[in-house]
């Protein structure tokens, strides 16, 4: 046979591939602020602890960072920002928010995933737990669903300080694909 | 090989609607066309479209080193000085490739002929892997064509099978140019090949790519990109005002950069040179060059970066008898001995020879009803039956 046994497409014409988080699995998980809500739900304090730990280390690189306290307490509120241990290339001092809660995944889902992920409440909005890349994860503590793509660390970020560059060629009015 | 007719599914349109196929219908013109459909023996796929593919392959990876070796040849396809080192890097460092496509003038008589190879950016990618596909189970299913019909058509299995051979760790974004509903159903394809390759995806416009403060490409995440799948030629990347930023990138680009050296008409008067007298070559030169005179009067001449037909002109008997408008020719030009795709009761079909990782996987036809495959082209089934 020379052709393809089965072809079976599994997110083509779903929009999953350009809206991703919206069909996205959930996770089981479990949504804290403290140690303390940890133990209580009858998490050991070792594992709590641990967890926490993970949490404030991922907190320090992933949290947005601002040169300016007013800057990061215009997005997160007043008083609600702290100095980061990282300093500007000209040596000044960074701000980042407050952690205002951390998910725990390792021990409910099984693998590593998740495990310490740090939350954060913007100032516009007191009520919702989102990620250091501003996913909304949560409204309430304790154990919860939450969507995959919030309980990994988030991913590298760096500064866009241009756009656009790319597509002078395609700007004519004569094709209907730009490939062929 | 015959030109059958065969009768349409009634609900071809939505079957299209239901599988993802958005563009089977452009600018309310049918482009899926399934009132025909091509037949071939299996020797005629194996020994004339199959084989020979293969075997230009090869052909092709000796210009790529030999362009690589001599800058003049360099400079006479086109390609800015300045990237010359990334392309041979690319080359050297064997970064992979993903597909590409060869067009062949073949009317089961005489041997293929390679028009040209689009390497870098070939479209009608997913009509030819998956609903050219489904048409032949349907049309099997239905007794419209033999039961034994048979469609020279792996593309699927190949590219989901390559990407999650392609060393991608972390994340493969996928780039398309905005407001071209077919070149997002490419990429939108490729991104679930990729996907079912174990390969995590992000689809993002080449308008909208970024660069940040070391000069790094970014996504609209600000995210960096490592991995790009690009269906963006290498010409246009070269002159954009990004372009600057690419060797210094490391961004991996798919195709990689030595690709830009094939999908450039640069290629068949390379190939000519090195394989003169190859069965499935046209004599082809660089325009000016003293040998295009052997050619007479009778040739093609085209822009070395033209697509979809744009800017081709035919002469017959000195005459030039056929022009496409475009905007392309700045670049330079070759001709190319005239050869006639077949006529097929007033039909000219270009088989389109598809490689995943070099290797001959599928064909797609494009009809068109005039000698130059242009975007009117409708894409026509095919199948093997002996």
């Amino acid at each position: 046979m020379k052709r393809s046994k089965s072809v079976r497409l599994v997110a083509m014409g779903t929009g999953l591939l350009l809206v991703a988080a919206c069909e996205e699995a959930k996770v089981d998980t479990a949504l804290f602020e403290s140690v303390k809500q940890c133990t209580t739900l009858g998490f050991s304090a070792q594992e709590c602890e641990a967890n926490y730990r993970e949490a404030q280390a991922n907190h320090v690189n992933v949290a947005p960072k601002y040169s300016k306290r007013e800057d990061c307490e215009v997005d997160f509120g007043a008083e609600k920002c702290e100095v980061a241990p990282q300093r500007t290339a000209s040596g000044g001092s960074v701000f980042m928010p407050l952690m205002a809660g951390y998910l725990m995944g390792s021990m409910l889902s099984g693998g590593r995933r998740g495990a310490g992920q740090p939350l954060y409440k913007s100032a516009n909005d007191r009520s919702t737990f989102r990620t250091g890349d501003n996913k909304a994860v949560a409204k309430s503590t304790g154990r919860t669903q939450v969507a995959r793509s919030t309980t990994q660390t988030a991913s590298a970020k760096t500064r866009t300080v241009s756009r656009g560059g790319f597509g002078a060629g395609a700007r004519s009015p004569m094709r209907r694909s730009f490939g062929g | 090989m015959e030109r059958i007719t065969v009768e349409p599914r009634d609900d071809w349109r939505d079957t299209a609607e239901a599988h993802g196929f958005r563009f089977h219908t452009i600018d309310n013109e049918v482009y899926w066309d399934e009132s025909a459909c091509y037949r071939f023996t299996l020797r005629e796929i194996e020994d004339d479209l199959e084989d020979p593919s293969a075997e230009i392959e090869q052909m092709c990876f000796q210009v790529v080193e030999r362009a690589l070796a001599d800058d003049a040849v360099m400079a006479r396809l086109g390609i800015p000085e300045t990237f010359w080192d990334f392309v041979a890097d690319s080359w050297s460092q064997q970064h992979r490739n993903l597909y590409g496509r060869m067009d062949f003038a073949y009317d089961g008589k005489g041997p293929a002929k390679l028009f040209e190879y689009n390497a870098d950016t070939p479209t009608s990618l997913y009509e030819s892997g998956v609903f050219q596909w489904v048409w032949l189970e349907q049309a099997i299913e239905r007794g419209l064509i033999p039961e034994d019909s048979d469609q020279f058509n792996s593309l699927h299995e190949a590219l989901t099978g390559t990407f999650g051979r392609m060393g991608i760790s972390g994340m493969l974004h996928l780039a398309c140019c905005k407001e071209s509903e077919e070149d997002e159903g490419t990429v939108e394809y490729l991104a679930d090949c990729a996907r079912q390759g174990g390969v995590e995806t992000r689809l993002i416009y080449i308008e909208d790519i970024g660069i940040d403060t070391r000069g790094g490409f970014t996504d609209l995440q600000d995210e960096p990109i490592t991995h790009l799948f690009k269906l963006y030629p290498w010409e246009w990347i070269m002159t954009d005002e990004f372009g600057k930023n690419v060797p210094t990138s490391n961004t991996r680009f798919i195709e990689p950069g030595w690709k830009s050296i094939l999908s450039n008409k640069g290629l068949l008067p390379l190939l000519w040179e090195m394989f003169e007298g190859h069965p499935n070559l046209l004599p082809a030169f660089f325009d000016g060059d003293a040998g295009a005179a052997s050619l007479g009067g009778d040739y093609v001449r085209k822009p070395l970066f033209s697509r979809e037909g744009a800017n081709v002109e035919i002469f017959q008997d000195g005459e030039r008898t056929i022009s496409i408008a475009g905007d392309y020719g700045t670049e330079g030009h070759i001709i190319q001995a005239l050869h006639p795709l077949p006529d097929f009761a007033g039909n000219f079909p270009m088989i389109g020879s598809w490689l995943v990782a070099s290797q001959p996987c599928g064909i797609g036809i494009r009809e068109d009803t005039s000698l130059v495959t242009g975007n009117n082209a409708r894409f026509v089934p095919h199948i093997i039956s002996d």
